[in-house]
């Protein structure tokens, strides 16, 4: 009897592996450019919309509360802190977007065109993982307690993440920055590896 | 090394905009809502008699181009306050009433059409919403003491 069970758990375990091994989506060289497009997107917008520090810091600074509270009437400061709540958010969800966007690359095309050691792979795989947890807390803690219950939680966010940018800058170095820039005469334009 | 004749004389240009024209608006909003106004709503170019003449229509559209999403950062810098100050300095010297304009920038959002092309939206959407807070504060002190803001 036990035998039969244990047979019967291993053909069930069986067949939910091949259910995920069908589900996978096939990754093919030649139709990853458009990945590659878009991983370079969000790159970009990580690199120079959501991650400077000086925006960051800007977004998180407690000097634009003082003043509103200490200055403006109760309805004004209703409104502040409703607009740096949704602003927060914002950032957190396009962070957590872009992120997920190079982690889909990641899985899916980037082992076309970099070859990472096991190493940094393994790193990679953690950045993601505590990232998009990360994320998530703030999204819960901005949610509930307002834009500047996090502060420190904000700054592992953006190393976090600046890590994750960095290895991809190091995969992605052979695409020009910009769609514009494969325009310009002198750029050296996008030469995919063979 | 026609691209890189091409760059050194945008900076050329860009400095030149910036002693001459920028120079005399000390005000990051004014230089900003006057940048955005050289710009075509069409073709999305910008051009400058001067500038063009100087230089290229060419050149002077990018060294335009450059002087605006600089002031868009300076202006993603700077904190609320500064931009309640701005806010109504530039309100002071416009030519509208401090209640019309008022109800002008918080009804039309005029500035939502000012940014620079290819701006990161979340930047745009953060300098949007400092805007708001800000035209609240000067909405709050013209109810307070018209006279004051009027003078600013």
């Amino acid at each position: 009897m036990i035998q039969l069970i244990l047979f019967l758990a291993l053909g069930v375990g069986l067949l939910v592996l091949l259910f995920f091994l069908a589900r996978r989506t096939e990754s093919r060289a030649e139709g990853g450019a458009q990945a590659l497009v878009q991983a370079r997107q969000a790159l970009n917008s990580l690199q120079t919309g959501l991650l400077p520090a000086g925006l960051v810091e800007r977004v998180f600074a407690q000097d634009d509360w003082g003043f509103v509270s200490s200055k403006a009437g109760a309805g004004v400061q209703r409104l502040f802190l409703r607009e740096r709540k949704r602003i927060a958010l914002s950032w957190v969800a396009q962070v957590r977007r872009q992120v997920l966007s190079l982690k889909d690359f990641h899985s899916g095309q980037s082992r076309f065109y970099a070859r990472l050691d096991v190493r940094t792979e393994i790193g990679l795989a953690l950045s993601f993982a505590s990232l998009l947890i990360l994320c998530r807390v703030l999204q819960a803690t901005f949610y509930v307690r307002g834009p500047y219950a996090a502060p420190r939680m904000v700054g592992f966010a953006i190393t976090a993440a600046a890590k994750v940018c960095t290895v991809f800058e190091r995969s992605l170095a052979f695409l020009p920055r910009t769609p514009a820039e494969v325009l310009r005469p002198n750029s050296p334009g996008p030469h995919v590896a063979a | 090394m026609a691209a890189t004749l091409k760059r050194m004389d945008v900076q050329r240009a860009a400095e030149d905009l910036r002693r001459r024209t920028l120079g005399g608006i000390p005000r990051a909003l004014d230089r900003f809502i006057y940048l955005a106004s050289t710009r075509d709503y069409n073709t999305g170019l910008y051009y400058h008699d001067g500038l063009a003449s100087q230089f290229s229509a060419d050149v002077a559209c990018e060294a335009l181009a450059n002087c605006h999403r600089e002031t868009f950062h300076e202006l993603i810098a700077a904190p609320v306050k500064e931009l309640v100050d701005q806010m109504q300095g530039y309100m002071a010297s416009s030519q509208s009433r401090p209640q019309d304009f008022v109800a002008v920038w918080k009804g039309l959002e005029p500035y939502r059409v000012a940014v620079p092309v290819e701006t990161d939206p979340f930047s745009a959407e953060f300098l949007f919403s400092n805007f708001k807070v800000a035209l609240a504060i000067v909405e709050e002190r013209l109810q307070k003491s018209p006279r004051s803001i009027q003078g600013a």
